[in-house]
């Protein structure tokens, strides 16, 4: 009560300026649209279509700028519920799973269905089991919770160790998905936009940190939900005259399941533990769309699910994002509103799958028949697919897509101008630059807070606490600009690999922490650390053979031996103070004051009192 | 603020709740794509039902768990005096 209703006001205006936004946005598409029907220089419109976006993030991020310690680890506690859930959307799927994801569709089909399943789970377990008590707890990042929570600064050093590794995998991922999707608009080296892109991050979110971070991320996935809703919204009114692409494809669906396996797509068995999702590059359609179970098998299914749902429900570069919000209620009402959104673009890359498809089974139907269609040049020219176009026939296996290009190709095979696939690539720019920005703003949190000032409960004064986090967030955007640099890596597997660590090291503890009270510090530690290791280990044999799992689950069989650990360290050893018990009971109920807040200003007046 | 004897029926009120919200819909997660194989044969809208099922049947039925569970668990908050003053 004593941090006063003024701080946590929310901005009435938002809605206006982000409505400014989102036309602005619109009003750039539509001025290249023209622009490219009169003929002006392709290029420079590409470039105007890469530059102009980032240039509004930049100014975003620095109108907000703050340094004010509340306001720049947690947006001052004043986003509203639907803001922190567009964000949180677009931060789990980022640009890996909106463009590498519409390649798994359109190749795996069905199996893809894992990402979904995954993603929507996370955010249910997420709002259900984690998020209200994360924000009642209201600690400014994941390690800094769990070693108020259980007063022990090891457990803080160490789970801030554990969790920089699986977010410094999603930065490197993102900024190179950002930057194999950004070279489709510039003629630059790859390591060039990787610079750019880092670049970019750090300018939009180091003055104002989390609310700068905060504010140029709702704006950044307007962006994302503006270029894929229209876009596949065009295409679908083009293609079966009906304005909801996700709803609208059945009849297509209908169409893949009775022609492709005539057309030579034959059913596919795998055993149960496989798990083949396709990889960077261009590869051949080999299995009918709505057949289950041809690329991943159900075992693999079902823990792959559960690998990515851990990992994102205990993410710590979105936990930070419910801290954030103005209350309890509202962090619940956020995680729906999570929910929706995500499972929305998740639907929607889908679609526009299926409509890829359908335009490739069409291409074989039609190629005994006549000419092969003009778009398929097109796309070629546009490096999108790849064929010979000389051979005799060409058939499902003559047929080469980019698995990153499929959802740029969508316009392209529909016959819409160019600028249609332009706007697709500033958006899923957008979404990869968001999750950049997200993971490169909460692991420059964790370690201004956690290690640098990790050894003293009392929080430094604001000034040197925000100025340390600055420049954490400047090193943390160039580390992972290098590191994409020198260990380049197919994105979807980079972050299938740190969900599935994030999942095994801290998902057991972070729920224990929560739901039962005779947890130990000693437990806590152990759990976060074999599970690291015991996920590390799965992923290292995985990759060099040893052991018959494939990679992207193999880290989630940390998570059962992290559990059994910690449960019996704690009841072998168990210790109970006061204070930990009291800070649980107060997790537990929504009502009262924030919790890390309140200690925050107790450590103060205790320092004030001695000196 | 919470009284201090409600804490105990609050808490078993708010487990339950989340047992129910919870487990109903980690089952349907490991069921609904075993299943999806069978249901194929049929149609809905177009689609064959097992592929609708996973996809489009899979995000309503997130929707409705949060959206349930988030007015449930405000509706036990106020029950108890647990909510918080705004």
């Amino acid at each position: 009560m004593a941090f006063g209703a003024r701080a946590r006001m929310v901005n009435p205006r938002l809605g206006t300026y982000f409505s400014i936004f989102a036309a602005l946005f619109t009003a750039l598409f539509l001025l290249i649209l023209i622009f490219e029907q009169l003929r002006l220089d392709e290029h420079l419109l590409k470039v105007v279509f890469f530059a102009g976006p980032i240039v509004i993030y930049a100014a975003i991020g620095l109108s907000v700028a703050s340094n004010d310690t509340l306001n720049y680890f947690a947006s001052g506690r004043r986003v509203p519920a639907l803001y922190t859930g567009v964000l949180l959307a677009t931060c789990s799927l980022g640009g890996t799973f909106l463009v590498a994801g519409t390649g798994a569709f359109f190749f795996a089909g069905f199996d893809a269905l894992v990402l979904m399943l995954g993603t929507l789970t996370g955010f249910v377990v997420m709002a259900i089991v984690l998020a209200p008590f994360y924000r009642k707890f209201g600690a400014f990042t994941v390690p800094s919770y769990l070693g108020r929570r259980f007063e022990s600064r090891p457990l803080r050093i160490i789970t801030a160790v554990v969790a920089a590794v699986p977010m410094l995998l999603v930065l490197s991922a993102e900024l190179r998905m950002g930057a194999g999707v950004a070279g489709r608009l510039i003629t630059a080296s790859p390591n060039m936009i990787v610079a750019l892109l880092a670049l970019s991050v750090a300018v939009s979110t180091a003055s104002g940190g989390m609310r700068s971070f905060t504010w140029v991320g709702v704006a950044q996935s307007i962006a994302v939900f503006l270029a894929l809703l229209g876009v596949a919204t065009t295409v679908s009114v083009i293609v079966t005259s009906l304005p909801i692409p996700q709803l609208a494809n059945g009849p297509m669906v209908r169409s893949l399941v009775h022609n492709e396996v005539r057309e030579g797509l034959q059913v596919v068995n795998v055993w149960p533990l496989a798990f083949q999702l396709p990889g960077e590059g261009f590869a051949a359609l080999t299995k009918p769309y709505t057949q289950p179970f041809g690329t991943i098998g159900p075992l693999a299914f079902v823990l792959g699910t559960f690998a990515i749902a851990t990992g994102i429900s205990t993410a710590p570069w979105l936990l930070p994002r419910v801290a954030a919000t103005p209350s309890v209620y509202e962090a619940r009402k956020a995680l729906g509103w999570a929910t929706v959104f995500s499972g929305l673009a998740i639907l929607t890359i889908s679609s526009v799958a299926v409509f890829m498809r359908d335009f490739a089974l069409d291409t074989v139907m039609s190629e005994r028949l006549g000419p092969l269609p003009k778009w398929l040049f097109d796309a070629a020219t546009a490096h999108l697919v790849a064929f010979d176009p000389s051979a005799a026939r060409l058939g499902f296996d003559g047929l080469k897509f980019d698995r990153d290009g499929v959802l740029f190709a969508l316009p392209v095979a529909t016959g819409l101008p160019m600028a249609f696939a332009y706007v697709l690539i500033a958006g899923t720019l957008a979404a990869a630059l968001v999750t950049a920005s997200a993971t490169t703003v909460s692991l420059a949190a964790v370690l201004c807070e956690d290690v640098v000032q990790g050894l003293s409960w009392e929080p430094a004064p604001a000034q040197s606490r925000v100025w340390i986090m600055r420049g954490f967030v400047i090193i943390v955007a160039v580390c992972g600009a290098l590191l994409t640099i020198m260990a380049p890596t197919d994105p979807l597997q980079l972050v299938l690999w740190a969900l599935s660590i994030t999942g095994a090291s801290l998902f057991p503890v972070m729920i224990l922490s929560i739901w039962w009270k005779r947890l130990t510090s000693v437990g806590a530690i152990i759990g976060v650390a074999t599970g690291f290791a015991a996920a590390a280990l799965a992923i290292f044999l995985s990759e060099s053979g040893t052991l018959n799992v494939p990679s992207p689950i193999a880290g989630v069989l940390g998570l059962p031996i992290s559990l059994a650990l910690a449960l019996s360290t704690s009841l072998l050893r168990p210790v109970r103070t006061r204070h930990t018990l009291e800070v649980v009971r107060d997790i537990r109920v929504p009502g009262g004051e924030i919790i890390y807040d309140r200690e925050m200003q107790r450590l103060q007046l205790r320092k004030h009192v001695s000196t | 603020m919470i009284e201090r004897k409600e804490r105990k029926p609050y808490w078993r009120h708010t487990k339950w709740q989340v047992l129910a919200s919870l487990i109903p819909f980690l089952a349907i997660v490991v069921v609904l794509p075993l299943y999806s194989q069978q249901l194929n044969s049929s149609r809905f809208l177009g689609f064959p039902l097992g592929y609708f099922l996973a996809a489009h049947g899979f995000f309503v039925i997130a929707v409705v768990t949060v959206a349930s569970y988030v007015n449930r668990q405000n509706a036990i908050d106020h029950w108890h005096g647990a909510h918080e003053d705004m």
